[in-house]
Formats: C-alpha cells, sequence, structure tokens
C-alpha cells in the first residue's frame, strides 16, 4: 500500500517536472534555450554515472570519453557519411554500449580506487587516440557541425532526457536495479544470493556507457563542433562532481547536479571580468560548501524536507540511494 | 502525495529561477551599435593553462579607455566584454553564443585560441557576427577566408614564422641535430609544420618529436628525452608555462642547445621567469612583429605606450611583449572601426578589414598592416631576435612569410 502510495508521488513530481522543463522554453531567449539543452546533456551525462557509480558502486572518473565516444559516432556520421543528426543517437548509444562493455572488463578485478584509476586512464587515452587519426577524427582541428536553433536543441534534448529518464527509471526500480544495490552494498552478498557480478557489472558498464555516449552526441550537437580538447579530464571530473553534488544513488538529485554544473561555472564566468581568476576558487568552495552541508547530495535535502514532520519516521537508512526501496 | 507536490513546486521554482534573466531586446538596428556606445566582446584564457596570456585583454581594454576618453571612434565608446573560456573549447561555444545572442555584440574581437576560434568559426560565420582579429597565428584564418569571409587573424602566420627557424637552422648551424617540443594540437602542428618547410631536405635533421597536451604544464621528461636523443637545437613550440618549465628543465638537466622559442611565448617577462628560475636563454631566438619599446624607450610609441597602461591597467608590466601585442590589436581595431563609416554595420567592418593599409605605431618599425579582400594576413612581416644581456635584440632583416 505504502510503496503503492510512493510511486503514484514520484510519477506525479515526474509529471510536474516535466511540464516545467517542457513549458520553460516559452519564457526563454534563443540562447538560454541552448543553455538548458546543454543542461539536457549533463542530465543523462549524469544519470548515466549515477547508474555504475551511484547504484552499482563502481567508481567511474571516465566518462568524459563515453560521452567522446558517442560524440565522435555523431560526428563522425553527421560529417562525412552524409546522416542526418536524430539517427545517429542510437548508433552513438550502441556504439557507447560496446565501449562500456570493454571497459567494464577490467571492473571484474578491480574495486575501488583501482577500477577508479583504470577510468581515468581511459578519460586520458580517448581524447589522445581522437588526435591520432586525424583522418577519421578531423584531429586537432576538430569537425564542425550544422548549427541548430535554440529551441531545436532544447526539445531534442530534453526528450532524449526523458526517454533517458524512464528507461533508468525502469532498469533501478525493478530486479536489475536491486542485484546492482547488492553489488555496492556487498558483492560477496550479492554473489551469495545468486547475482552472477561478471553481468551485472558489465551490463551496468554498458547501459552506462550506452547514455553518455547519446549525451555526447546531443553535446556535439548543442555545440555543433567537436575536437579532442571537448571531451578533456574536466569533462570526466565535472559530471563526477555534478553527481556527488546531487547525490549519488538517487535520480532526483541528477537534475540538481546537472544544473550545478553547467549553470554555475557560466554565471561566475560571465559575472565581470575582474572576478574571472576567482572563478575556480568561487566553484571549489561551493562544491566543498554542499559537501560539507549535504554530504549525500541536493537529493537527501529534498528527501529530508519531503519527510520532516512525518509521523512514520523509518529507522533512519542513511546509506549512499535509498530512493525506490 | 502534497508533500511531493511541494517538492515538485521547490524543483520547479529553482528551474525558473535559474532560467531567469531572458532579454528581449530585439531591433532591426546594427546590433551592438547605438548612437553613443559600441558593443564589442571577446573570449579569452584568464585561467587554466594559458592563462599567461591574460594580460591581453586587459591592455586592449586599456587601449579603448583611452580612445574613450578621447571621444571615442566616431562618438561613439567602446564597450568591451571579455569571458573566460579558461583555453577550452568546449567552454567558448556557450561562451561566443553568449556574447552573440545575449550581449547582443557588435563583433566578437580578439579570442584567442586556436582550437577555440576553430570551435566558434562556424556558428560566428553563420549568424555573419564579425570575428574579426583572432589571437592565434595559424594560417587558417587568412587562408580559409572564402569559406569563412567574416573571420581574420591578425599576427604572422605561425607557418610563415617557423619556417625561417628551419631556413636560419639550414644555413647557420651546420651540424644540427633538432629536437623538438610542440604542443599537441593544431597550434603545434601549424609550426612544426612551418619548420619542416624551412628546413627543406634537411628536415632529416630531426631527431625528435616530442609532443605534451594544452592541459599539461610539466613537459620535463619531454625536455630529458630531447636532450637523450642527442639534439643540439631545442625548436619550442609551446605556451609560455611550457616553455619556461622546458627552458628550466633544460638548463638543470645540463642541456644546453641553440633554443629556438616561438613568438608567442617570447616575452621578455617569460623570459625574465625562466632566467629567475635558473635558465640559461642567452643566444636564445625568437621574432618579433611588435614594437620592441623596451629597446627604445624614448621613442614617441614607447611614451605612449607606457603612458597608457600607467592610466588604464594599473599594474601591468611594459615589458611583457604581451602588453604591446594587446594594445597593437586594440590599436588596429579601431582603426578598422573609424574606417567602417559613421554608422558602422557588420558588412563595413569586414570591407574596412580587408582593405587595411595603415602603420601601426605599436608594431615594430617597419612593419606593416595591410589586407586586401584577397591577402587576409593583416601582419606579415618579422624579425628574428636574439636574447642577450638580459634582453631580446633584432638582427638581420624584416622577412615576410612569401607566400
Amino acid at each position: 500500500m505504502r510503496l503503492r502510495r510512493a510511486t503514484a508521488a514520484s510519477v506525479a513530481v515526474t509529471v510536474v517536472v516535466a511540464a516545467v522543463i517542457a513549458l520553460l522554453p516559452l519564457t526563454l531567449s534563443n540562447y538560454h534555450r541552448a543553455t538548458g539543452a546543454s543542461v539536457a546533456v549533463f542530465f543523462v551525462a549524469i544519470l548515466a554515472l549515477n547508474i555504475v557509480t551511484g547504484y552499482t558502486g563502481q567508481i567511474s572518473i571516465g566518462h568524459g570519453a563515453f560521452m567522446a565516444v558517442g560524440g565522435y559516432t555523431t560526428a563522425i556520421l553527421t560529417h562525412d557519411h552524409g546522416w542526418s543528426d536524430l539517427p545517429t543517437l542510437p548508433a552513438a548509444a550502441i556504439v557507447g554500449f560496446v565501449a562500456g562493455v570493454i571497459v567494464g572488463l577490467p571492473a571484474l578485478r578491480f574495486h575501488g580506487v583501482y577500477l577508479a584509476l583504470t577510468t581515468f586512464a581511459v578519460a586520458l587515452a580517448v581524447p589522445q587516440l581522437a588526435k591520432n587519426y586525424p583522418n577519421f577524427t578531423g584531429g586537432t582541428e576538430g569537425l564542425a557541425l550544422p548549427t541548430h536553433s535554440g529551441l531545436w536543441l532544447y526539445e531534442v534534448g530534453w526528450a532524449v532526457a526523458g526517454v533517458m529518464f524512464v528507461i533508468a527509471w525502469f532498469l533501478l526500480r525493478g530486479r536489475t536495479g536491486r542485484a546492482f544495490r547488492a553489488v555496492r552494498d556487498s558483492e560477496v552478498a550479492a554473489a551469495s544470493s545468486g547475482v552472477t557480478l561478471a553481468v551485472y557489472k558489465t551490463v551496468a558498464f554498458g547501459i552506462s556507457a550506452a547514455m553518455a555516449g547519446v549525451a555526447g552526441s546531443v553535446y556535439v550537437l548543442v555545440n555543433n563542433f567537436v575536437n579532442p580538447d571537448v571531451f578533456g579530464l574536466t569533462l570526466s571530473l565535472y559530471i563526477l562532481i555534478g553527481a556527488v553534488v546531487g547525490g549519488l544513488g538517487s535520480l532526483w538529485g541528477v537534475l540538481v547536479g546537472a544544473a550545478f554544473i553547467q549553470l554555475l561555472p557560466i554565471a561566475l564566468t560571465t559575472s565581470h571580468i575582474s572576478s574571472s581568476q576567482s572563478v575556480p576558487v568561487i566553484f571549489g568552495a561551493v562544491v566543498i560548501g554542499v559537501m560539507a552541508l549535504l554530504p549525500l547530495g541536493a537529493a537527501n535535502l529534498l528527501r529530508v524536507a519531503l519527510h520532516f514532520g512525518s509521523q512514520s519516521r523509518q529507522s533512519s537508512d542513511i546509506h549512499l540511494g535509498t530512493e525506490g526501496r | 502525495m502534497t508533500r511531493r507536490m511541494k517538492g515538485a513546486l521547490v524543483l520547479a521554482v529553482l528551474a525558473i529561477v535559474v532560467a531567469a534573466g531572458s532579454a528581449f531586446a530585439a531591433s532591426t538596428a546594427t546590433p551592438g551599435v547605438t548612437k553613443s556606445t559600441i558593443k564589442i566582446g571577446g573570449t579569452f584564457p584568464l585561467t587554466g593553462p594559458a592563462a599567461l596570456y591574460s594580460v591581453i585583454p586587459k591592455a586592449e581594454n586599456a587601449y579603448f579607455q583611452y580612445v574613450n576618453a578621447r571621444g571615442g571612434v566616431n562618438g561613439r565608446k567602446i564597450n568591451f566584454k571579455v569571458y573566460d573560456d579558461g583555453y577550452n573549447p568546449a567552454n567558448t561555444v556557450p561562451l561566443a553564443k553568449k556574447l552573440v545572442e545575449q550581449d547582443k555584440v557588435f563583433a566578437v574581437y580578439g579570442s584567442l585560441g586556436t582550437a577555440p576560434t576553430l570551435a566558434t568559426r562556424d556558428y560566428l560565420n553563420k549568424a555573419k557576427v564579425p570575428q574579426v582579429l583572432v589571437a592565434t597565428g595559424d594560417s587558417y584564418w587568412g587562408a580559409q577566408y572564402k569559406r569563412y569571409p567574416w573571420t581574420i587573424g591578425f599576427q604572422p602566420d605561425y607557418p610563415g614564422e617557423s619556417r625561417v627557424y628551419g631556413e636560419f637552422i639550414k644555413s647557420k648551424v651546420p651540424q644540427a641535430k633538432i629536437g623538438v617540443l610542440m604542443q599537441d594540437d593544431a597550434y603545434g602542428q601549424n609550426y612544426y609544420n612551418g619548420l619542416v618547410q624551412g628546413l627543406g631536405a634537411a628536415k632529416s635533421k630531426i631527431v625528435d618529436v616530442e609532443k605534451y597536451d594544452a592541459t599539461q604544464t610539466d613537459v620535463s621528461q619531454q625536455v630529458v628525452k630531447l636532450k637523450a636523443a642527442g639534439a643540439n637545437v631545442f625548436a619550442l613550440f609551446a605556451l609560455p608555462t611550457q616553455t619556461i618549465t622546458a627552458l628550466v628543465v633544460a638548463t638543470k638537466v645540463g642541456w644546453h642547445p641553440v633554443t629556438f622559442i616561438n613568438n608567442v611565448s617570447s616575452s621578455p617577462t617569460f623570459m625574465a621567469i625562466a632566467q629567475k628560475s635558473g635558465a640559461d636563454v642567452t643566444n636564445d631566438i625568437t621574432a618579433t612583429y611588435v614594437n620592441d619599446v623596451w629597446n627604445n624607450p624614448d621613442t614617441a610609441s614607447a611614451k605612449l605606450y607606457k603612458t597608457i597602461l600607467a592610466k588604464y591597467d594599473k599594474g601591468a608590466d611594459p615589458l611583457d611583449a604581451n602588453n604591446v601585442y594587446g594594445v597593437a590589436s586594440a590599436w588596429t581595431f579601431v582603426k578598422a572601426l573609424s574606417m567602417a563609416g559613421k554608422n558602422p554595420t557588420r558588412a563595413s567592418l569586414m570591407n574596412a578589414f580587408t582593405h587595411l593599409n595603415a602603420k601601426n605605431p605599436f608594431l615594430y618599425p617597419g612593419v606593416s598592416l595591410a589586407t586586401t579582400p584577397t591577402e587576409r594576413f593583416p601582419i606579415d612581416q618579422q624579425i628574428l631576435e636574439q636574447y642577450k644581456s638580459g634582453g631580446w635584440h633584432p638582427f638581420g632583416r624584416i622577412f615576410s612569410k612569401a607566400r
């Protein structure tokens, strides 16, 4: 009974948020629509990272690389092979999935910081690969793509984000999500309960990378340009920061995290020339502040607010991620 | 349920607040131009791996302030908006869009960096927004004008500069074994291509090429490798921070090659930093095209330059060639703007930029500033300099890229 009520409430919230996102462009300028589209890009990227890190407990500092894989898929197919934009998105998902499974294989053996370092290496290596095959990727000069209106980008970006959110929702609330969380909380316990670690870890990486690939695809469309520097290490770090600020293991925090990493730096940068030197400092200070005040991310703030005053206080479950119990 | 709804409201409000602030101004007049002002903007690495260039927009703004104090250009004061892209093209794209669509600038001026310029060139040209005097010397800007008519550079192109290093090595360093340190991107590649061209048949004298990533500032390993490869000539196609590191490391490991430093990193300020950190930079060679005000402090140009910095860019180091660069670039913009007519349009500005023929007092005496609609490299002359007794000293004749 309780579970069903919670689900209904979640659906209601989702509908309201979706409606706001759908109506928002009516009040936005072309520039802000394009900015909104890049928030959607990071929404999908953080969602992707959350599946593998937040829910399955496999730390990845390399999601920028999966975005690069998807982004280059779109860029190369449209630039060199005459594809139109949208059909490249599923292609980016497939290529991303394959890349994710390949990177996921070491996850079978590596844990914690060792796995993090492996993904870190991937984040460093992929832009380098793009530089080394200029005939294929345009090298450091990059590839320029057709421009789109801010509205088109906004609609495509958030439609993709919506689809990805629904996929993540169904994936994580059922059997697969349970298995992911079991792997995160204790691999030994998960294995002894019949969860095949190898399968679930690789699948988590594959699906996550497929989503990141789609995010990279849309990112390239929003920027209408791609070169290796676009997918540098900072991109991977920003995605991780977004996931942590939003709240690992929660789908709600994703929106907050995406807005945080996309809008705060732009807002700080464009404020005034004299303060420019301090932008990274301010950004860093805000991240530290959020971590100190909300160690479980913005999503937890929302959760605390929602449960505040509730007479049916449950035993406090402060483990990462309590969404979708 | 209702509590969930409250949560949704919170989110909705957040989303709206975040998106607030959109402008609705739309007019048929030329964007960025009013009766009394003209708004331009650019993106620069105020932070990040190329942050040593962050003085350039300040010097440019100083010159604009100087012009504004004298009544502006045709009665319009220049309002220069500067955004920090951290030398990352992924940041440049949204910032360029912001300049055009939010700030409604008349032109994008002076934006720095090869990759950032490449990233925004397509967008700005489709929007027909002038992308002028980009602070990068790659040959694309002057060479690809048919496809990108709204883009124009400023400084001599990189391949032209390094070609002269190549020719110099070929004729003056007979036993040369060349080691190259280059940034692993279009900028480094442009320089490298020129060097190879200049060397011609002598290109086999390149014994090792080491690359570094733009975000990487420690190049010690690469320098040690070049030394180990037996190089006695060191060609440095690197940004200032990496160049300074390389010069210091070379001396520390006991390597004393004939060193060529690309113009974009050879500001006397950077040389002084390298020297202070223990680098032996005596006899190093570079090329320049800006006025060497430090050698001729009594000329009118040098005095004006120092006055402008002292008044409008407090704390700026007059020894830094990047400041001369900024003032020279801003001078060029003001020149073109005044040529663009009483009521400038974006098209008339580009027309002015493709009909330049002027003596810029902040360029090296004898270096001309000239363009035609089919010859779009505003500066194509330079002179070699050698570092001696704490300063650069020009030698030889002014050369042009002779394309």
